[in-house]
């Protein structure tokens, strides 16, 4: 199954690092024929030094902001010289929801033909773990050290509402549900956007074996869905559709205990967390396929 | 064919026929209507070019990086905010080493707002590593953006190129304009070279992260592309001459009646104009001045410049200003010749000056070097401008 020609060795990643995880699972789903664009972030630098590059894919590494500008031009560049080739947006939470996301949402609005991918890990947790738009509330981070106050930006809900063909939500945790899904993004022309959850060892601070555990319990727990947008509707995927029922949803502190960010939210924090995860996923039955 | 146009319109024929692949847009003025025309003749089936209407010119730099990186020719156009607000990108596509072309329609920088004239945006990419030349009317506009797609797809430069030309005064001023046939054209441009393409036949990465001395010396070659970039656009400006009747590319830079000048005037950009006609006044009247017309920024062509050395003094006038030091023109003429240099900096922020204004502070400049003391930084205000009260922060009222 493990498609090896994406992530070559010489790869400096910490260990543990769930970027990994989720570029094998990227190849696995879309095989030999991409091209990557890489924005700042951990994966500028686990792709190892120049002139060597651990990433078997062609790839260009661009600033911040200009991943989807980039691929713009990428992905009609290749429709001029008859190559059929996936163009693919490798990009961090930070990238896209705070510092890319103008250059995102233009890229959606025009519905550019390419799939971008944002990968979450919560925090700017290339340059140290900083809070970005995607932390969450209550999450300790070097530049929240009380706790950062104030919800994760919702992404994929802001994408739906660019009403691009597809959004999809994933986690490294379930591979057969990621990979389904990149794969079905690459069959649809037009703008695709895939969110993959990405617990990161040492940002969330749990042991780095725990990865893929962490990585279900967000889903378990319901604080991350899965489920993909398509043709106007929302489809959850199994592995989230006991969240739709509140009674039958793990409890929260099964995710929040087993990570050291979490160790100064007190039960109002807590509390805030849960309203915030009831809000979610009422949105999402709202917006269900029948 | 000849056709009455602006420098705008003259470079959206330039982008035409360079068979340019993809172009990324977005508006800002004074550059709006090369745009507007590419979106017309694209609109009218004339190019089939992708046009991609971006969100920024930051995204707009993104996608022309992007689609010359995957092998198509491809070009842009900004200036001022625009410019600035592309600033990291345009250091990215020549650390990337992608050819491409931009035009920039010069504009002064806020805060305040101002729309028109000023060098000092495109004077502040100079660092960047871009080959960076300065149009003086329409057709050199055309010329140079042509010439451009040759130079930056040069195996022995490979390096974004960026043209310049005067906000409004240059960029909507419209003259008869000399375009050579397509067939010409194709014949003076081959197909597209680049040194690599991203594409997943031959997978390579791009731009990951090079350690310290590899870094220097990714830097130190583009240094050296910059230099030898002078031969080769002297080498391509003699080729220009089999598709048009203009023959002035052979140096990088213009003389005016320098043969049997006493003193230099060195500047450059559309102004060159009324320089030239407050020159031939002043010859009329026995004083032997002569101009260099400065139309590569970068390469600096240093042998060209260091010719002034022959002169009794030199006056460089600036229409950009590092602020607090001088013009950016100046301070490159003071480094290179040993000369004592004048620098004048004037005409910021669409400040208009007519010949007499030239006349004025060239005649200023003679007296003062005839007494040597023609050194230093002036800030030049026009005839009709009788006091200068300067603004402070503790002035608002």
């Amino acid at each position: 199954m493990l498609n090896d020609t994406s992530l070559m060795s010489g790869t400096s990643a910490c260990p543990g690092c769930p970027e990994n995880i989720a570029m094998r699972m990227l190849s696995m789903a879309l095989g030999k024929d991409v091209a990557l664009v890489v924005i700042a972030g951990c994966s500028s630098v686990t792709q190892g030094l120049a002139p060597k590059n651990a990433y078997g894919y062609a790839s260009l590494n661009i600033a911040f902001a200009a991943g989807p500008p980039a691929a713009s031009g990428m992905w009609r560049a290749y429709k001029r010289r008859n190559r059929d080739v996936t163009v693919v947006v490798w990009a961090g939470d930070g990238g896209t929801s705070d510092i890319g996301f103008a250059s995102l949402s233009g890229a959606a609005e025009r519905n550019e033909d390419f799939i971008y991918l944002c990968v979450d890990n919560e925090a700017y947790m290339n340059t140290g773990g900083h809070r970005s738009g995607s932390t969450p509330h209550g999450a300790l981070t070097p530049t929240t050290p009380e706790g950062k106050s104030g919800n994760k930006k919702e992404i994929p809900f802001i994408m739906i509402d660019h009403n691009i063909p597809y959004v999809a939500t994933a986690s490294v945790g379930y591979p057969h549900d990621f990979i389904d899904k990149v794969r079905e993004a690459k069959t649809i022309r037009g703008f695709k956007y895939v969110h993959v959850l990405t617990p990161d060892p040492y940002g969330w601070l749990f042991d780095p074996s725990r990865t893929a555990e962490v990585a279900k319990l967000a889903v378990q727990t319901c604080y991350w869905p899965l489920f993909k947008w398509k043709d106007g509707r929302i489809e959850v995927s199994p592995e989230s559709l006991h969240c739709l029922k509140k009674e039958t949803r793990r409890p929260l502190k099964d995710f929040l205990s087993i990570q050291g960010r979490f160790k100064k939210i007190d039960e109002k924090g807590i509390e805030d967390l849960e309203r915030y995860i009831d809000e979610l996923w009422e949105r999402i039955s709202l917006n269900l396929k029948r | 064919m000849r056709k009455v146009m602006s420098a705008n319109e003259a470079v959206a024929n330039a982008v035409k026929l360079a068979r340019v692949g993809v172009v990324g847009i977005y508006p800002i003025t004074p550059q709006t209507t090369v745009i507007e025309k590419l979106a017309e003749m694209k609109a009218e089936g004339e190019i089939d070019a992708d046009i991609v209407r971006v969100e920024s010119e930051h995204a707009a730099m993104g996608v022309t990086l992007g689609a010359g990186a995957a092998g198509v020719r491809s070009f842009t156009a900004t200036g001022s905010q625009g410019l600035l607000y592309m600033h990291e990108m345009v250091w990215w596509a020549s650390g990337s080493r992608v050819p491409l072309v931009m035009m920039v329609g010069t504009r002064a920088v806020g805060a305040p707002w101002n729309i028109w004239n000023e060098n000092t945006d495109f004077m502040s990419e100079r660092d960047s590593g871009w080959i960076m030349a300065f149009a003086s009317n329409p057709q050199e506009a055309f010329d140079l953006v042509l010439q451009g797609f040759r130079i930056s797809e040069d195996e022995r430069v490979f390096l974004p190129m960026m043209v310049g030309m005067d906000g409004f005064i240059l960029t909507h001023m419209k003259t008869n304009v000399y375009l050579p046939s397509q067939e010409e054209v194709d014949a003076f441009l081959p197909p597209r070279r680049q040194p690599y393409v991203i594409d997943p036949e031959a997978p390579i990465g791009m731009g990951n992260i090079f350690p310290p001395v590899e870094y220097m010396k990714l830097r130190h070659s583009i240094h050296s592309a910059i230099q030898s970039a002078e031969s080769v656009i002297k080498e391509i400006g003699k080729d220009y001459e089999k598709i048009s009747p203009f023959n002035n590319y052979r140096t990088l830079n213009v003389k005016y009646r320098m043969e049997d000048a006493d003193y230099a005037l060195v500047l450059m950009g559309a102004w060159a104009g009324d320089a030239m006609e407050a020159i031939d006044e002043l010859r009329e009247k026995g004083i032997n001045i002569g101009m260099l017309r400065i139309r590569y920024l970068r390469p600096w062509a240093e042998s060209e410049i260091k010719e002034l050395e022959n002169v009794k003094g030199i006056l460089v006038m600036d229409r950009a200003t590092s602020l607090g030091r001088g013009g950016p023109l100046y301070l490159e003429v003071k480094a290179t010749v040993r000369n004592q240099v004048k620098g004048v900096v004037t005409g910021l922020g669409g400040v208009l000056l007519n010949k007499e204004d030239f006349k004025r502070i060239i005649l200023k400049f003679l007296k003062e070097a005839k007494e040597e003391r023609s050194d230093g930084v002036e800030w030049y205000y026009p005839a009709e401008v009788e006091k200068v009260e300067l603004r402070n922060p503790k002035d608002v009222e």
